[in-house]
Order: C-alpha cells, then sequence, then structure tokens
C-alpha cells in the first residue's frame, strides 16, 4: 500500500511535470491537461502496489529463507580514549556538554564525569534557598537527565595518580559497613573540583560556622534560622534571647551579600508566627574585611547596597575580621557579637585534592594552566574554573573564579582537547565579562552590565529594574524548562504568601 | 501512542484456534452479499456478484487479515483495499480477460466506473475490513494496545460535537450543511442544526471507537480525519441518507459532482475533528494517564518543541523552493499574492516563502512524532500536503480574499494543477525535516532515553497507515479530477 500511496505523487513529480519538461514542452497546468493524464496515474499506483507487493514478496522470501535481518553490530573502536572530569559544577557539567557536542557519535572517545552530588546547583539562586524563597530541589538540575553519552560516577575524589594515570574515589558506605574505594583510569583528566571554604587556619570558626556552598549547607541555613526563632521563642529572658536572634555573616562579597539580604528578610518576614519576640531583638551582621562591601562592583553601588541594606535593618561592620568563634560568641579584633549563628563566606581555597597533586600553583593554591588549559608540563592535564589559576590569553589578566567564566573555560578547553586529540592547533582562553548582578533584598538589586565592545564602560542599574533585570537574566540561565518553571511557580506564591517556616531536617 | 500504557501488552483473548476458519468463511461471506446487494451497481447478476465478491473477501482476508487487529485498521486497510481493486480491475484485469476497452483510458469512462468506486467502497471495504477488524481484535497472538472505552466514547463525541459547532459556525450564516448534503429537506431549521450535530457527534464518537489506538499525535490524527471524512462521505450523503430519504441511492459520477462541495466540508471537518480530537486524548492521556509516574515519558516537552518548530520552519522554506517554479506556473502563487494570473514578483515570492515556513512550523509541530524514516515521513508529508491544498487554496485562500470558501467542483476544478505544487511541498518538507531532526539526533541516540522515543515512534508491523496514506491520497487526488 505504500508503495501505491507513494505512485500518486510520483506520478505528479514525473508524468505531469518532468516528462513534459524533457520532452522540451511546458507541463499542461490545466486541469484539462491533468485529466488527460489519468491513464498515467492509474498505471502509476498500480506500478507502485506491485512493486511493493514483490519487494515485500522477496522480503518474506528471504526471511524464510535466511532468517530475520542481522542487527548491525555497533562497531567497537579498537583505541579507546578515556576523558575523566573530575567535578559537577558548572565547569565540569558544561565541559562535558562541551564534549558531547565535540566528538557526538565518535564512540573511539568514552567521557566519565566525576561528582560528589548528583545534580548540578544554580549557586546564584542558593541565599533564596535559606532564604525559604525557593525550593531547595527547585534550583538544582539533575546531571543524569542532563548528559546524553556522558558516564555519570557519584563519589568523592580521593586522590589522583598522575604517574599511573588514574584517579581514585572513596568507597560508598554498604549495608554491610564494607567500603570498596574505586579506581579510574584515565586518558585525558580535566580538573573542575571547584573551591572549598578557607577558614584561613582557625578551628573553631571551622568547628562552628555555616559553610555556603552546597544545598545542604543552604538547607541547614534555613533550618537553623528557625530553630532559634523556636528556642528564642520559648526563652523568657531578654538576654539570653540577643544571641538567638543575632545572625552574623562573614564576607561582603556576592554571596556574603546576598545570603544577608535574604536572611534578613526571612528573619522579619516569619516574626509574624513568632509573637513573643520583637522586631528590634532580630539582627543580621555583615562582617567585612573591607572599607566597603561588594568590592566585585563599582564604589557608588557597593554604597548603595551598603545604604539600602542598612534601611532595611542589616548591620555592618566594615574594615573587621572574625577572629575566632566560641558559643554564643562570635570574636572580631576588636569587637564581641553575641551570636549562636555564624556563616562563612569569606573565603574559599582550591579542593584537598588540589593541595596534594604534585602540579605548579599559584598563591591561592590553585593550579596553574596555560593560555590553552591544559595543565604545565602535564601532558592530558586540564584544569578550570574555581580551582585553575586562568590568565586571560589576550589581556594577560588573570581570570576571576566565577561561574560566568568557568563557562566559556569549559567551552573552550572541550574545544581544545578535541583538537589536541585530532591533533590540530589549540587556542588561547579569552573573554570578557559580561558585567555582575546581585540581589541585596526585597525587590532591590545591582547590576553592573559591560557595555559590548568596550572593555572599560559599563552601564549601572539598581533597585527594583536592576532586581527585575536579575530575576530575568538568571531564570533565563537556569537550565531546564522545567525547574524554569518551578522557580516562576515558588516566585509567584511567595507574592501571595508567607515564607514556609517547616523545619525539613533534624539538625542533631 | 505515546506512554508507555501503549506499549504492545498481551490481554486476555480467546484460543487461537476458534477463529481459524471463521474468518476466511465470515470475509467470504459478506463480502459476497454485500457486493451482491450492490449488483445493480456493478452491471452483473446477483450470483456473479457473489461470486466476485466472495472471491475478493477470500483475496483481502489472505492478504490483509492479519494486520486488521481493530475495526478501525480493518476499516482503513479495507477501503484501502478497495480502492486499490477499483483502479485494478476497470483498468488493468477487466480489459485484459474481457478484451474490451472498457478501462480508464478517458475521463469519461473512468466516470463511468465511479458507482463501482462507491460499491467496492461501501459494500466491500467497510464491511470486509470492519468484520476482520472485529474479528482481530479477539485475535490472539496480534500486537495489542489497550483501548479505553470511555475516554474513546467522550473525546471522540466531544470532538465531534465541538468540530461541528466551530464548523458550523461558518455554515449557519449561509445554510449550507455539508454534512447534511443529501437528506430531504428538514421541516425547520433547528431541526437542521439538531441533526447537523447529532451527525457530527455521531460521527466524532466512531472516529475516537475506531481510531483511538491508531492516533498517535495531531499530525496522524489530521490524516486519519481526512481518511474518515472522505469514507464519511461516501457512506453518508452518497448512500445512507438518500437511502433514509426513500429517494433511492444514485452512485452516478452525475450525483458525486453534485455532492463536491459536500466532500469538501466533510473533509474539512474531519480535519478538524482530527485535530481537537488528537488535542484532548493528548489531554486526557496527560492528566489521567501519563501523570502516572508509572507510564510517564522519561523525555519531557519543551526544547523538542522549539526545535521542531525551528526544524520545520527550515523545512517548510526548502518546500517553499522546491514547489514555487510549480505553484508559479499554475498561478497559484500568483493568486496567494492577490496578483491575478500575472508574475507575482518579489512580493509574491516572500509572501510565498513566509507562508511556506509557517506551515512547515506547522507540520514540525503537528508531524514530529510521526515518523522517523524517509518511507514513513514523505507519504505523512504528501498527506500533509494534500491536507494543506483542501485547507489553504480551496478554502482559506478564497475565504480571506473574497469572504466566501468556494468549495463548487468547477473552483475544484480550476484548481486541480496546484495539487502537484502541494504534494511536492509535503514531501519536501518531511524529507528536509527528517534530514534536519537525523542530523541532530544521530549521535543523540547513544542516550537510551532518545533511542526509546525512537523506538515509541516507530508504528508495530500491521499498523494501517500506508493503508490510510493510499486511501486518502488517491481519493484526495482523484476525486477532483474525475468530479471537477
Amino acid at each position: 500500500m505504500t508503495g501505491a500511496a507513494l505512485g500518486i505523487p510520483l506520478w505528479g513529480l514525473i508524468s505531469v511535470v518532468a516528462i513534459p519538461v524533457f520532452a522540451g514542452q511546458m507541463p499542461e497546468w490545466n486541469a484539462e491537461g491533468m485529466r488527460a493524464r489519468l491513464p498515467a496515474l492509474v498505471a502509476w499506483v498500480l506500478y507502485g502496489a506491485l512493486f511493493g507487493l514483490i519487494y515485500q514478496a522477496f522480503n518474506d522470501l528471504a526471511r524464510t529463507r535466511w532468517g530475520p535481518e542481522a542487527k548491525a553490530s555497533v562497531p567497537v573502536p579498537s583505541l579507546l580514549t578515556h576523558v575523566v572530569i573530575l567535578g559537577g559544577g558548572f565547569a565540569g557539567m558544561k565541559t562535558a556538554q562541551c564534549l558531547e557536542e565535540e566528538f557526538q557519535k565518535n564512540i573511539s572517545v568514552h567521557i566519565t564525569l566525576v561528582s560528589e552530588t548528583n545534580a548540578l546547583l544554580f549557586t546564584p539562586m542558593l541565599a533564596e534557598v535559606a532564604g525559604s524563597s525557593l525550593e531547595p530541589s527547585h534550583i538544582s538540575t539533575p546531571l543524569r537527565s542532563s548528559l546524553h553519552r556522558t558516564e555519570f560516577v557519584r563519589g568523592r575524589v580521593e586522590g589522583i595518580d598522575l604517574e599511573k594515570r588514574c584517579v581514585l574515589l572513596e568507597g560508598m558506605n554498604s549495608s554491610d559497613g564494607t567500603s570498596e574505594p574505586r579506581q579510574i583510569s584515565y586518558d585525558q583528566l580535566v580538573l573542575a573540583l571547584g573551591s572549598v571554604p578557607n577558614y584561613l587556619g582557625m578551628p573553631n570558626v571551622e568547628r562552628r560556622a555555616f559553610n555556603f556552598k552546597s544545598l545542604l549547607d543552604a538547607i541547614r541555613i534555613r533550618n537553623h534560622i528557625i530553630e532559634m526563632f523556636e528556642l528564642a521563642d520559648r526563652e523568657s529572658d531578654a538576654s539570653r534571647r540577643t544571641p538567638l536572634l543575632t545572625f552574623v555573616i562573614a564576607g561582603g562579597g556576592f554571596a556574603g551579600v546576598e545570603l544577608a539580604g535574604a536572611l534578613n528578610d526571612f528573619a522579619h518576614g516569619i516574626l509574624a508566627d513568632y509573637p513573643n519576640l520583637n522586631r528590634d531583638e532580630v539582627r543580621v551582621v555583615l562582617v567585612h574585611a573591607g572599607d566597603r562591601i561588594l568590592p566585585e562592583l563599582s564604589e557608588s553601588l557597593g554604597r548603595y547596597a551598603q545604604a539600602k541594606m542598612e534601611e532595611r535593618g542589616v548591620q555592618f561592620r566594615l574594615n573587621a575580621r572574625v577572629r575566632d568563634a566560641h558559643p554564643g560568641i562570635v570574636v572580631l579584633q576588636d569587637e564581641e557579637i553575641r551570636s549562636e549563628t555564624l556563616v562563612w563566606t569569606a573565603g574559599t581555597t582550591p579542593s584537598t585534592v588540589i593541595k596534594a597533586l604534585n602540579v605548579e600553583k599559584d598563591k591561592r593554591g590553585a593550579v596553574k594552566v596555560d593560555a590553552n588549559l591544559s595543565v604545565c608540563a602535564r601532558p592530558g592535564l586540564w584544569a578550570l574554573g574555581d580551582c585553575a589559576a586562568v590568565t586571560d590569553a589576550k589581556s594577560g589578566r588573570p581570570c576571576p573564579p566565577t561561574a560566568q567564566f568557568a563557562l566559556r573555560e569549559a567551552a573552550t578547553l572541550a574545544s581544545n582537547l578535541a583538537a589536541h586529540l585530532a591533533g590540530q592547533p589549540l587556542k588561547g582562553f579569552h573573554f570578557d565579562s559580561m558585567g555582575a548582578l546581585c540581589v541585596i533584598g526585597h525587590q532591590t538589586a545591582c547590576a553592573e552590565l559591560t557595555v559590548p565592545f568596550s572593555r572599560t564602560r559599563a552601564l549601572r542599574f539598581s533597585g527594583l529594574f536592576a532586581w527585575l533585570m536579575w530575576r530575568g537574566i538568571y531564570l533565563s540561565k537556569l537550565p531546564g524548562l522545567e525547574r524554569k518553571i518551578r522557580v516562576l511557580f515558588d516566585w509567584t506564591v511567595e507574592l501571595f504568601f508567607p515564607r514556609d517556616i517547616v523545619q525539613t531536617i533534624d539538625l542533631k | 501512542m505515546h506512554g508507555s500504557h501503549d506499549l504492545p501488552k498481551s490481554q486476555p483473548t480467546s484460543n487461537p484456534e476458534t477463529f481459524l476458519w471463521i474468518e476466511p468463511c465470515a470475509a467470504v461471506l459478506v463480502s459476497g452479499v454485500c457486493l451482491m446487494l450492490g449488483h445493480t451497481q456493478l452491471a452483473t447478476t446477483p450470483a456473479d456478484s457473489f461470486i466476485f465478491g466472495a472471491l475478493l473477501g477470500l483475496l483481502f482476508w489472505w492478504g490483509f487479515g492479519n494486520r486488521a487487529n481493530s475495526p478501525g485498521a480493518g476499516l482503513i486497510w479495507g477501503l484501502g483495499f478497495a480502492a486499490l481493486v477499483w483502479l485494478l480491475i476497470p483498468a488493468g484485469l477487466l480489459p485484459l480477460v474481457t478484451g474490451t476497452q472498457r478501462s480508464m483510458s478517458t475521463l469519461s469512462s473512468a466516470r463511468s466506473h465511479f458507482p463501482e468506486l462507491v460499491a467496492y467502497l461501501v459494500l466491500l471495504g467497510m464491511p470486509v475490513g470492519l468484520t476482520l477488524g472485529i474479528f482481530g481484535g479477539f485475535r490472539s497472538g496480534a500486537v495489542k494496545r489497550e483501548f479505553h472505552w470511555g475516554r474513546a466514547i467522550v473525546v471522540g463525541g466531544f470532538a465531534g460535537t465541538l468540530s461541528g459547532l466551530v464548523f458550523s459556525r461558518w455554515m449557519y450564516e449561509g445554510e449550507f450543511y455539508p454534512l447534511l448534503a443529501g437528506l430531504p429537506q428538514l421541516n425547520s431549521r433547528s431541526e437542521m442544526v439538531g441533526f447537523h450535530f447529532l451527525v457530527a457527534l455521531l460521527i466524532g464518537a466512531s472516529f475516537g471507537l475506531l481510531f483511538q489506538t491508531d492516533v498517535r499525535g495531531l499530525g496522524s490524527s489530521m490524516g486519519w480525519g481526512l481518511g474518515f471524512s472522505i469514507f464519511c462521505w461516501f457512506f453518508g450523503p452518497l448512500t445512507l441518507f438518500p437511502l433514509l430519504s426513500g429517494a433511492g441511492v444514485d452512485w452516478s459520477a452525475d450525483q458525486g459532482t453534485a455532492l463536491f462541495g459536500s466532500l469538501v466540508g466533510h473533509i474539512i471537518y474531519g480535519l478538524i475533528l482530527g485535530v481537537i480530537y488528537a488535542a484532548i486524548d493528548r489531554a486526557w492521556l496527560k492528566l489521567f494517564i501519563q501523570s502516572d509516574p508509572l507510564n510517564r515519558e522519561p523525555e519531557g516537552t519543551g526544547v523538542n518543541v522549539l526545535r521542531s518548530l525551528s526544524w520545520g520552519a527550515l523545512a517548510g522554506l526548502a518546500g517553499g523552493v522546491a514547489a514555487g517554479p510549480v505553484l508559479l506556473a499554475t498561478g497559484a502563487l500568483a493568486k496567494l499574492a492577490g496578483f491575478g494570473n500575472g508574475f507575482p514578483g518579489l512580493k509574491g515570492l516572500v509572501i510565498h516563502l513566509t507562508v511556506s515556513a509557517l506551515i512547515g512550523m506547522m507540520y514540525g509541530l503537528l508531524f514530529r512524532n510521526e515518523g522517523s524514516s524517509l518511507s514513513v515521513g514523505v507519504p505523512w508529508g504528501c498527506v500533509f500536503g494534500l491536507i494543506w491544498w483542501y485547507v489553504g487554496p480551496m478554502t482559506l485562500v478564497p475565504l480571506l480574499l473574497t469572504g466566501v470558501a468556494d468549495w463548487s467542483a468547477n473552483a475544484a476544478s480550476a484548481l486541480l494543477p496546484s495539487i502537484i505544487g502541494h504534494l511536492l511541498y509535503g514531501a519536501a518538507t518531511a524529507t528536509v525535516f527528517l534530514l534536519l531532526e537525523h542530523r541532530y539526533e544521530r549521535w543523540l541516540l547513544l542516550d537510551p532515553k532518545n533511542s526509546l522515543r525512537e523506538q515509541r515512534r516507530m508504528r508495530p508491523v500491521g499498523t494501517p497507515a500506508p493503508a490510510l496514506w493510499f486511501f486518502a491520497l488517491a481519493m484526495g487526488v482523484l476525486l477532483p479530477i474525475l468530479l471537477g
């Protein structure tokens, strides 16, 4: 029947159009001309039906005689290149995606991504999770769903043997208590392990402070705040309520400022549910070593942010550093703040695996890479993102450890890795920052956007417009349509309903 | 169907041996008796008609009996078989056997065979197809898909009524009800409206009952709507309504020409019904079946839809370029640009390519789940092109230019040459769309989720889709030639 059906368009194409044209005549473009070719239509249909019938008959005959057609076997390449990416953050995930695009159907290259978590965390929205505006899982994208041909291995990297070219993963605890480490060999290794908090050698701070790097950190902070409110609500002594309701954030960069703004909104927003507590008792204190917050932005925007946050009740300790932390006390160099809560955003350092690696590093401890993002004097080793010291190939300036740069580095690295395997020339990394955005509180943000083709000029925005810009840009950057819809829904709900104070994990 | 619930599942069936001998007997008996009833249309004696019908019934059972595994599939296979028999016997075998010139060498002789076409479709294809399809539904071993009676009747009935409403809005003003053509004069306007909706409801419910398991998405649903509506025209205005009125059946080509407007009306109604049915059916599936995590598809919508739209636009542009010369030569392009019959110039070309890209986007959206190979995609593309001949130059263009849709046989006759351009457009669009899709998805098939989607896109062995392509294309092209 398919043959008979296809006979009809073939009649049009060949009998009505092609044959007259090849005969040097114009096709007869009228009803009479077409009706005159009716017998040809019948002939084409019958020809198609007969062709289909004979084809099917021979097909059936062949199947009866020789059995069903053997499935084409997948060719197994004799030489397999194993590319292993360590880290499932922006840098690692984007590298895997770009490598998939580069190698497509080339199965001689096997890609493996190793990550401690099974999802990519969209860090720009992490403060909103801590502030209870967004559901935690809505800002994370599963790595397994986003990658098509990359093998995903969840695990913590224990060490890297550069000589034997293998990666050692920590063992996973099984039900019988055994734990067997796993070893993964590689031909090409991409280091995208990101960074960990740097407590500057203060063990008490490390023990008592909350990190603000992962989804679990944000959930812990949110639950801890609620816990503090619950304890304060049943505490009759006002002086003992003070440390419970004072929240100290160390670090006045993007992470610290956004978190301070979000926690300030959250803490004041849930007061309605705690009638025994007074608004004046709630304090959010931001401690920063510099003389102004947000050093990544221009001074005017930094001052604007500080003024706006002070209006909303956030207190600042500038030119101050956290020196120590004890139960109920955060110690600065010339002051003690009575607080049960300290969140550390004041510094990062490359992961411990990088520290143990025998490669050239900068003073921050990041792996030094050349302009092509390959590690100096280590063939087959590449690094990018927060754990790498990347220098712009054009300007010669060091690249900041931000997601914006990590994503562009990933594209260059994947392209260079593919070119390296193909024996083609590599290209240097170059990227001009597009600007930065920071939310500082309810419907208020700061934005500094670089003017295209001009490295020095920037457009500055603040207030509601900048906040709308922040939401629009980051919502579009959030991976996955489903996540976008969920976040949009969360934001809409937040407009009409108070923030949730249900505790979701046991802090004990 | 998309969901995993639609993957082949075994259902409790009767003993396979039970119907082994009943099926050929039933096919022989049904087709013999039915064709005997129409012996006058075949210009033979009742006995000859019975023997002839019995032989054809046996042939159908032998060739397509195994594929008729549901009443809907049986009906479509039956109609395709009947149309093929009509083309084969008067044109090929009969002149060969009898040595007469009674063939389709001229239009008038082809028109003289028109009653036989109706007889084969209504008295052979429909009854024997439905009969074997009903038996096929009980047959074990055949690939079965889950069938939901409630969903079929409710969705089909609602879609039919809604299509009747959409369809009647612009028919109502002109007091022209194509679905009721052939009926005797009803006493009042309210009776006419009521009967119009009754017919629409019945067609819709029948559509759901017959084709629930075959319809996969909006595209294939339009194809099934096209085929079913053409059949309904043969069965309703040409056969049943005259019988109900007691006027006697007139299957002549002249009567067909007189009811040609009703044929186009049926086709437009069928397309609307197909789209609405598929839309409601998809919504039902999403809400009540695929919302269950056990049935959910691993890949979501969103990005796929956007990609299909962009590929569809590119494919439509390529289709527009391929069909452009034909449409230009036939004057259809100039008419579209509002230039009479002259050369349309750059403006006409731009309009043509823009419309081509938009229609291509529609193709991408409607047919993205229908086929993964050229042997499946090109026939669907041709059906899509044919649909657009009925929707575009026959309906929308005159409606937009003059405010009136001219569905007369004369209008169809004038537009006949452009049908080739539309078929070419559909085939080229489908080909380019598939090439773009393959280029992108080739390596993505390494992802198990994508390879699962590819598997779901393949119709099972025995699908009535080829019969539908043939029936819809053959009737959609032949009827304007014969009756115009």
